[in-house]
This record gives structure tokens, C-alpha cells and sequence, in this order.
């Protein structure tokens, strides 16, 4: 009796916490389906056209096809790419270095943890004017002092040529970033049992040892997860390039996420921007998808599980 | 191997200090273990022999030499933490080898030293193997392990057993007093547990509030304990304190009378009590059997089969424990007539010192 009756009930049973759980669930989607989904879904759908301010028409793949027969394209993704390994590698070495100065037991390490936080909670745009002053050839402190050690004979602008413009890119970029690294690394390396150390140094592990072969693989993960965001928020960096150089000189900065902007905002050609946002969508999927794989090996291998 | 000597070691922390000038002389080859409650300062003094705490006074000897200022790796010492303190990254073998790498030991000599090591504790079949994926008597065998491959001279242990359950500690007891005979060495180990202290020491040191109570053997501090402390810390069940007041002394002993009532002649040496002093007769539920004389009414009965404990109160309402033989006819709330032979009494002064007992077993010397 009760046997045959169990299903039925299991059923209804069922069925309402079905609906409760999409009820619970359905704020969340309907957000990212709004802020997240539809804008995506609408890009895809834009770059098959030629939309512009006046009018948009079906083109198919024409805009794709310009994209990959433009040399000007390889060469943005090239420098994107090349923007991103330097400024996450500096990210990461200037944020290990801080983290374990900062992990030090040094009078005052408090204080010097408040210190590192400024680059990182003002306004990056406040940050990033600060910057413009530092780098100015007439007026700048960058350009004054070398002028003063007699490293340059005349006032040097930064942001004027193309090479020196996108390492002082860099410089700021590491500034702004640098600083949540440190904080992370430092949170990791407080966690690293003390007994480890000791265990280490009653068997006469020196510091630099104890770092290598404790600090660095038990706060692997870590680096290794950290490495992965730090990278995509500065593959898709815009504003500290925007307000710095603005792409420039002659596209010395210009990184994906500029090209896509001034073409799609600055040019009004909203079907081959979008065609470019697609293809940064894609570059890190594949990229995320590859660094995933790898963050899995890493946590299998330093025994995390 | 070694002898180990601790001359007047004090540590404060602050305006605390948790060791109050300890002495100490340890025999080569002997496996002396620090007890005492939590707090009392024997992990910190394990962390100064070590090297990982300085002392605030004090030296400390090993084989002759004074290594007060050295690093922990040139006093000659290894040690193993309660939490066993295994790189989860590094595979047993690479756990075990760590000291070895450390003073860059050729492969083939780091090979052999950790296969030997491996077989002396039966970990051969683990080496490939992470810390995770081990139990955790196997981990504490490889964190012994890494302590055996630098061939110390004396090794410490600080509560190595704690993390374990009850059947493993039992079994790892018994692994490491095995071990102490193969290796033949000098060990120190700190535990909070008087069982682990009583079986496995050749001498324990108890350790209270900073102090050592007593040094000795383990049957010295049974049936010789030198401070009500040592006691009631060493027996269990606790011994009970019975204040009593002193009637007078002769050959035949102390003549005393419980606060119950109970009139007793206790064989101690009382020459410095005085008629009227107040003092405590110490009695271990042990000793105490169904007879005449003392009275207690049972409140719990606990039956662990081999004994009967029974906790309760006397008629003047002094708690009072007894172990009776397993099939005892008693029962909870029942009143049962007790007695002790005077000869198991012990007497601590209002001091808290001993008298010291005349009649006790042999075993004790």
C-alpha cells in the first residue's frame, strides 16, 4: 500500500521544489540575462552586419573576413598579448616580492599594509591623471630627474613616442594592479602552517631555501588562479590606456579593447566593432579554457585535492 | 649517544614567565618524558632544547658542550611536531629526504638513507605516495621518519600521539618505545597524557606552573610522588585527599584522625609534624577495598568489568573515589564500608610536601 503510493507523492513532491528552486533562481537569472546574455547574444548578432548611427544591414561574414585579412589586426592582437605577459608577469614577481616583505615580522608592518592599498582604492582615473604628470616632458618628476642626474640632455615626453609610451602603459597598469596581488599572495602566505617553517628549520633550512620549497608551492594555486584574472582584466584594460594615451602614438597602445572601442564608439561602426569584441571573446575563452586546465594540474600536484 | 643537561632555564613571555629556572640531567640513551597540565611549560621547554625558543637564562648542554647559541641543525637535535608537519606537496620519499636535500646529500646516500628509514617504519610500500593520501599513524611514522634520516643525537617529540585516535595511540606507544630501543637513543617527549608519560618513560618530569614537581621514575612517582601534585596528576583514577588532623607520632608512625571520624596510624615518617597539625592523607581508589573503617555513599557506579569505580561522598559530605573488584556487590545510592591499609596511605603536609611513606613496595627503591 504504502510502497504503491511513494512515486505519486515523490512526484508532487518533486515538481514543487522544482518551481521553488527556479523561484530562487530566477533573480539571478534574469540579471545576467539582462546585463549579461542579451548585450552578448546582441554583439554576435551585430557583428554579422553593417550597422552604423543610420542604418544596419545583414552582411554575413564580410566583417570577420576584413578582420582576418587585415595584417593591422595580427599585429593589435600581437601587442595585446605582449601587454598582457609583461604587465601580469611584473603583476605577479612585484607582488610576491611585496607579499613576503610585507608577511615579514618587521615593527609597524600594520602601517606598511595600510600603504600598499592607495594605487588600488583611488578612482583609477584620479590615479591615472597623477600619472599624466609624472610622465610630462616640461613639468614631469620622471623627466626632471633624469634631466637632473644628466640621464636625458633635454625634457623627454613620455607618452609622445611609441616605445616609451607603452612601457609607461605598463608602469601604470602594474601600479594599479599590483596591490590586490600583493593582498592575495600575503592572505595565501598566512596560511601556510608555522610548523612547516620550524619542521624546516630544525632541519636547517635557510630562509631563502624554506621560500622555494615551502612558501612558493604551498601558495601555488594561488599564484597559479590569481595569475588567470589578473590576466583578463589586463587583457581587457581600457581606461588607464584610454586616459593616458588613448591608444596612441600612432597605435603604439592600442590593445584589442581600444581597436574594439574606437571603432565600434569613436568610428560609429558598431557591425565591425562588434566583430572585434567577438574575437576577445573567443581569444579568452580559449585562453581561460587552457589556463583552467592547467590551474586543475597545479592543485592536483601541490596535494590541495 | 648524547646526555642532555639544562641548567636554570627561565623563559618569559612579557611580564609572564612560564619557567621558572629548571634543572635538569638526562642520561644518554634514556627516554625521559615532560608532563604536566596545559600551560605548565613543557612545550616550551621542548622549543628551547630545540633551538626554536631562546631561553631567557640558562644553558643547555648537550654532550658537554654548550649549544644555548646555535641553530636548531648544529645542536644535533631533530624533532617531530604534534601536527606532524609533512609537506602536503612533497611526496613521502621527498618528505622524508628533506633534511637530506638540505645539506645536499649525493642521490645515491639520500636513496639509502630513506629506503632504511622507510623499512624501519614500514612505509617502503608509501614512498611514491602524498601526505594526503595517507592515514595518520602513517604520517606520523614518515614525520618520524624525517627526524630519523639526520641521525640526531637526541630526538624530541612534542605530543606526537594527540591527533591520533585512542586504539592507534595505543598501538603507536608501543611502536615508539620499540623504536627507542632500535635506535638506541636519547628521546625527550612532551605529553599531556599520564598514560602515555607512565608507559613509555624510563623518568618523567612533571612540570607545574613553570617548575619541575618531581624527576624520577615512574614507579617512584606512584608510591613516592613528592608533592600532592604529582599525586594527584599521576593514578587514575585521581587520588583522594582526605584532610586529617595529626594526633601524634611514634614508632609505630603518624597517628592521625580523618575529619570524618575515622581514627588511623600511618606508617611516614612525621618527625617534624606536630600534635594538631592539619595535614591531607592521600588515598588511591586503587588501594582502597570493601572492609571496615571509612564509609561512603555511592552516587555513580561505573563497571568497566576487570573494576568497579565508585564515585561518591563520605558522612561528612568529602568526595570519595574507589576502584573495587569488577563484580562487587554494590550499588548506586547504597552506603558501603570501606578500608585501606594504612601502609598505602600517603600524608602531604599543609605545604603540600611529603611525608615519606616507610612501608612502600620495593619496586619503588
Amino acid at each position: 500500500m504504502t510502497e504503491t503510493s511513494l512515486p505519486a507523492k515523490a512526484r508532487r513532491r518533486g515538481l514543487s521544489e522544482a518551481w521553488f528552486a527556479w523561484a530562487l533562481i530566477f533573480p539571478a537569472v534574469a540579471f545576467i540575462g539582462v546585463i549579461v546574455a542579451w548585450p552578448l547574444l546582441e554583439t554576435i548578432r551585430l557583428s554579422f552586419t553593417n550597422a552604423d548611427m543610420n542604418s544596419e544591414s545583414w552582411v554575413g561574414l564580410s566583417n570577420y573576413q576584413k578582420l582576418l585579412g587585415s595584417t593591422k589586426f595580427f599585429t593589435i592582437i600581437g601587442l595585446t598579448f605582449y601587454w598582457m605577459v609583461l604587465s601580469v608577469s611584473l603583476k605577479l614577481i612585484v607582488g610576491l616580492i611585496g607579499a613576503t616583505l610585507l608577511s615579514a615580522a618587521v615593527p609597524g608592518r600594520a602601517l606598511f599594509r595600510m600603504l600598499i592599498m592607495p594605487p588600488w582604492v583611488i578612482p583609477i582615473a584620479i590615479g591615472c591623471i597623477g600619472w599624466l604628470w609624472v610622465y610630462n616632458g616640461q613639468f614631469g618628476i620622471v623627466s626632471g630627474m633624469a634631466q637632473r642626474f644628466g640621464l636625458l640632455s633635454g625634457p623627454f615626453e613620455f607618452l609622445a613616442y611609441k616605445n616609451s609610451a607603452f612601457y609607461s602603459c605598463i608602469i601604470t597598469d602594474v601600479w594599479v594592479g599590483t596591490p590586490m596581488v600583493s593582498l592575495f599572495f600575503l592572505a595565501a602566505m598566512q596560511g601556510v602552517s608555522r610548523d612547516l617553517y620550524e619542521a624546516a628549520w630544525v632541519d636547517g633550512a635557510g630562509r631563502w631555501y624554506r621560500f622555494r620549497r615551502i612558501t612558493i608551492p604551498q601558495i601555488m594555486p594561488v599564484i597559479v588562479s590569481m595569475a588567470l584574472l589578473s590576466a583578463i582584466w589586463t587583457f581587457n584594460s581600457f581606461d588607464i590606456i584610454w586616459i593616458l594615451t588613448q591608444g596612441g602614438p600612432r597605435g603604439g597602445t592600442t590593445t584589442m579593447i581600444i581597436d574594439t572601442y574606437k571603432t565600434a564608439i569613436g568610428n560609429f561602426k558598431f557591425g565591425e566593432g562588434s566583430a572585434r569584441a567577438v574575437a576577445i571573446v573567443i581569444l579568452l575563452g580559449l585562453f581561460s579554457l587552457l589556463y583552467l586546465t592547467l590551474l586543475n594540474r597545479v592543485n592536483k600536484f601541490y596535494g590541495v585535492k | 649517544m648524547a646526555t642532555l643537561n639544562l641548567q636554570n632555564i627561565t623563559k618569559s613571555f612579557g611580564a609572564s614567565q612560564v619557567l621558572k629556572g629548571i634543572d635538569l640531567a638526562i642520561k644518554d640513551k634514556e627516554f625521559v618524558v615532560f608532563v604536566g597540565p596545559s600551560g605548565c611549560g613543557k612545550s616550551t621547554l621542548l622549543r628551547i632544547v630545540a633551538g626554536l625558543e631562546e631561553a631567557t637564562s640558562g644553558a643547555i648542554v648537550i654532550e658537554g658542550t654548550d649549544v644555548s647559541a646555535l641553530a636548531p641543525v648544529d645542536r644535533g637535535i631533530s624533532m617531530v611536531f604534534q601536527s606532524y608537519a609533512l609537506y602536503p606537496h612533497l611526496t613521502v620519499f621527498e618528505n622524508i629526504a628533506f633534511p637530506l636535500r638540505v645539506q645536499k646529500l649525493p642521490e645515491t646516500e639520500v636513496k639509502s638513507k630513506v629506503a632504511k628509514a622507510a623499512e624501519i617504519l614500514q612505509l617502503t610500500e608509501k614512498l611514491q605516495l602524498k601526505p594526503g593520501q595517507l592515514s595518520g599513524g602513517q604520517r606520523q611514522r614518515v614525520a618520524i621518519g624525517r627526524s630519523i634520516v639526520r641521525n640526531p643525537k637526541i630526538f624530541l617529540f612534542d605530543e606526537p600521539l594527540s591527533n591520533l585516535d585512542a586504539a592507534l595511540r595505543g598501538d603507536m606507544r608501543v611502536e615508539l618505545s620499540q623504536l627507542h630501543r632500535d635506535l638506541a637513543a636519547t628521546m625527550i617527549y612532551v605529553t599531556h597524557d599520564q598514560v602515555e608519560a607512565m608507559t613509555m618513560a624510563h623518568r618523567i618530569v612533571v612540570l607545574n606552573a613553570g617548575k619541575v614537581e618531581q624527576f624520577g621514575t615512574p614507579m617512584e612517582l606512584y608510591h613516592h610522588p613528592a608533592t600532592r601534585f604529582v599525586a594527584t596528576f599521576i593514578g587514575q583514577p585521581n587520588m583522594n585527599l582526605v584532610p586529617a588532623k595529626v594526633l601524634g607520632y611514634d614508632t609505630r608512625g603518624l597517628a592521625v584522625e580523618l575529619d570524618g571520624g575515622a581514627q588511623l596510624t600511618l606508617p611516614v615518617d612525621g618527625a617534624a609534624a606536630k600534635k594538631g597539625d592539619r595535614i591531607e592523607v592521600g588515598m588511591r581508589p586503587e588501594n582502597i577495598h570493601l572492609g571496615q573503617g571509612l564509609s561512603m555513599k555511592v552516587r555513580v557506579l561505573e563497571r568497566l568489568g576487570g573494576t568497579s569505580i565508585t564515585y561518591g561522598h563520605m558522612d561528612n559530605g568529602q568526595r570519595f573515589c574507589a576502584a573495587l573488584p569488577g563484580d562487587a556487590d554494590v550499588a548506586e545510592g547504597q552506603t558501603v564500608d570501606l578500608s585501606i591499609n594504612p601502609a598505602d596511605c600517603h600524608v602531604f603536609d599543609a605545604s603540600g610536601a611529603v611525608l615519606r611513606r616507610l612501608m612502600a613496595p620495593a619496586l619503588a627503591a
